[in-house]
């Protein structure tokens, strides 16, 4: 793929029209309030089918896991058919996934973090470990954004040591579990309907021997608390809080998969990937943003008698913008290219990926607000808005650092 | 039921606008392309119908280039992606005047006996604001122009059409077949979904020669000439008044409006 094909365009024109007339307007109280981002995000999945997708989507995959499930009770050898031959290929690949998150991201990145967290992360932990009845229940709502999602693992005292450090218990009582932690920056924490908790079978072993387990809460259940929103430096049309679990009760149809013996971090390779994978996307909205409006600027702003276009450092800032903007657009175009060839990143390449991306879009919405002078610094001209929602990119779904180390080991590891 | 909804190619509102150095016409780089918003408007209404009306089916039809810098078929695939059916381009690069698109229309319409034709009041671009009311002259055929509302009788043998006319509103009923042409207020226009993107490469998308039509018996000549365009003045700066009098006086001596 070396260019956006006429149908990305369509995609895309679409797509920018929506985001220019619902959100645009909005960003007052989206971006500078703490107005929930998740009606127009439910609008927008409406006015572009993205539902009934969704829904069409979830169906053929049920339909396939219970026929597989009824031909194995049979005794029959079915084989797996690998998940995105069946899930990409019909309903327009990757673009259609990216395209979105690339026009949210000129004006709303926490849109596509809120949106990304509840249908990407959430809905996608049940779809991948949890059993059939699970999906049923849980799944689908996520998918069609008719209920929210929050997943849970950062804790107060474990971030990038997520594992690790780990404080959230699990203990068996009866036929079900009594759950306690701490949860902290979880996405969509305050309002989700649905919540993914993560945490560590407690059978008074040492704790780094202990088995990780995944839970589904309900908003509401007794002993769970969600707080309200923290305050934050960016990022504000998406909601992140702390959850509290005080001794809370669950059945065992509230574990994920419904047993205790499951690859416990099975589907975090592909979780991952895919989280660093959409940071590319987010990031190339951000920059797009950031450069048209710098090329705006730098045309007619006028200092010393001519445009600041005509000096040679403000022609430095928007040059490293177009490189930026090319690669990220190159990294966006394997993307698409690999998923409609059925493969996906590996986790190195995938976190070099993600590097790239956080830092290419951090500089970029840093040298928009130098371009820009006072009115950078201003609200009014929204690039030190994409420059505090940048940031993000570098901490969350793992921090450079972690990057960094995860590139060189598998460098070093051969 | 058939209906036919027009398309013209014209550039993106938004876009700012600049002539030619020597009048000839706009410069055309760097223009963003879209389906004339009353066209969109049109498009939307006829989709509407078609939902409450079973088994009917939308055709939109455009007069245009069929190759870049000037391919139409970038704007009917986005109208088939919002739901019409198919779609028909009578190709050729030559700009023409209301008179002939109206002529060029009136032939489609022999061939596809639609029973309504809706348009946009009129495109952007230009403004002419003729199109319609000339088909419907040709075809002898009844009109509602402006229309702001839309309605079908039962047995889809007549329209009722609400139109904004200076100081009201008028209704009027006509036998169909009809034109009615979009104003503002009609709707708003669905944007396309994804699946309807989807879809939209798999429906038929005709191309027509202009020649072919005038083997038909298409009149291509036209009766008006574009002799320059010119940019509207710059814009004054504004002047900060004291007081009313002051104000009537100058709007009296300088402005001369009143
Ligand atoms: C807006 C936002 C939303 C979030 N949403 C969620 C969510 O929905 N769910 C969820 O579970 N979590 C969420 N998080 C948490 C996020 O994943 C963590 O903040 C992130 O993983 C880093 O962990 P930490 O904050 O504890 O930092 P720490 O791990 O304490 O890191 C502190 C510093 O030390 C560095 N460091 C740590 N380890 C190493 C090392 N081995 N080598 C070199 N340097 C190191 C880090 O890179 C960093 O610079 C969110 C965070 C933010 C900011």
């Amino acid at each position: 793929m070396i260019e956006w094909s006429e149908q990305h365009l369509m995609i895309r024109d679409a797509m920018r029209r929506f985001v220019e007339a619902e959100i645009k307007p909005r960003l007052e109280e989206l971006e500078h309030g703490d107005t929930p981002p998740y009606d127009v995000l439910r609008k927008m999945m409406r006015t572009f089918g993205l539902d009934e997708m969704a829904r069409l989507r979830f169906a053929k995959r049920i339909a396939r896991e219970k026929a597989v499930e009824a031909a194995r009770a049979r005794g029959e050898d079915v084989p797996v058919e690998p998940a995105h031959e069946a899930d990409g290929a019909t309903d327009g690949g990757a673009g259609m996934q990216l395209i979105p998150i690339i026009e949210l991201c000129r004006y709303c990145p926490g849109m596509v973090t809120a949106m990304g967290v509840s249908v990407g992360l959430t809905a996608n932990a049940i779809l991948s470990k949890g059993t059939i009845a699970q999906k049923e229940r849980w799944a689908l709502d996520l998918f069609t954004l008719e209920k929210i999602g929050a997943w849970a693992i950062t804790e107060p005292g474990s971030g990038s040591d997520a594992f690790g450090g780990m404080k959230a218990t699990a203990r068996r009582d009866g036929d079900g579990y009594v759950l306690n932690g701490q949860k902290t920056f979880i996405t969509n924490g305050p309002y989700a309907d649905t919540i993914v908790f993560i945490c560590k079978l407690d059978e008074g072993n040492d704790p780094k021997e202990r088995k990780v387990l995944t839970f589904v809460l309900e908003r509401g259940t007794p002993g769970l608390t969600q707080s309200k929103p923290m305050r934050k430096m960016g990022l504000h049309s998406s909601p992140t809080g702390e959850l509290f679990l005080d001794d809370v009760r669950v059945g065992r149809d509230h574990l994920l998969g419904e047993t205790e013996d499951g690859p416990a971090r099975s589907g975090a390779k592909a979780t991952f990937t895919m989280e660093r994978t959409g940071v590319a996307a987010m990031a190339l909205g951000i920059v797009e943003q950031c450069r048209e409006r710098s090329i705006d600027y730098a045309r007619t702003r006028v200092q010393f008698g001519r445009p600041i276009g005509e000096f040679q450092l403000i022609q430095l800032k928007l040059a490293k913008m177009e490189v930026a903007r090319m690669n990220l657009q190159n990294l966006v175009f394997r993307l698409i290219e690999m998923a409609a060839a059925g493969k996906s990143m590996e986790l190195a390449e995938a976190s070099a990926c993600k590097l790239y991306a956080a830092q290419a879009a951090m500089e970029v919405a840093l040298e928009a607000v130098q371009l820009f002078g006072g009115n950078g610094y201003m609200a009014e001209f929204q690039v030190e808005q994409l420059a505090r929602d940048a940031k993000v990119l570098q901490i969350y779904a793992g921090t450079d650092e972690i990057q960094v180390s995860q590139i060189a080991r598998s460098l070093l590891a051969g | 039921m058939k209906i036919l909804a027009t398309v013209k190619r014209v550039p993106d509102p938004e876009t700012s606008i600049k002539v030619k150095p020597d009048g000839s016409g706009i410069v055309t780089d760097n223009v963003k392309w879209v389906i004339n918003p009353f066209d969109e408007i049109a498009i939307e209404e006829a989709l509407r119908i078609k939902e409450k009306v079973a088994g009917s089916e939308v055709v939109l039809v455009s007069i245009g280039g069929n190759a870049a810098p000037n391919d139409v078929k970038e704007q009917l695939r986005t109208g088939l992606a919002m739901g019409a059916d198919g779609a028909i381009l009578v190709v050729t690069d030559a700009a023409l005047e209301p008179l002939v698109v109206a002529r060029a229309l009136a032939k489609l319409v022999e061939t596809e006996k639609p029973d309504l034709v809706v348009m946009g009041k009129q495109a952007i671009d230009d403004d002419s604001n003729a199109a319609g009311q000339m088909l419907a002259e040709l075809l002898g055929w009844p009109q509602a122009t402006f229309a702001s509302k839309v309605e079908l009788s039962g047995d889809q043998k007549s329209a009722t059409v609400i139109r904004e006319v200076d100081g009201g509103l008028e209704t009027l009923r006509f036998p169909l077949p009809g034109i009615v042409t979009a104003d503002l207020r009609l709707n708003e226009p669905r944007y396309a979904s994804l699946p309807g993107i989807m879809k939209a490469r798999k429906k038929e998308l005709k191309e027509i020669p202009i020649g072919d039509l005038e083997k038909a018996g298409l009149d291509v000549s036209g009766r008006t000439q574009l002799v320059k365009m010119e940019p509207p003045p710059k814009r004054q700066a504004g002047k900060l008044v004291e007081s009313v009098d002051q104000l009537v006086e100058l709007l009296h001596t300088e402005a001369k409006v009143i």
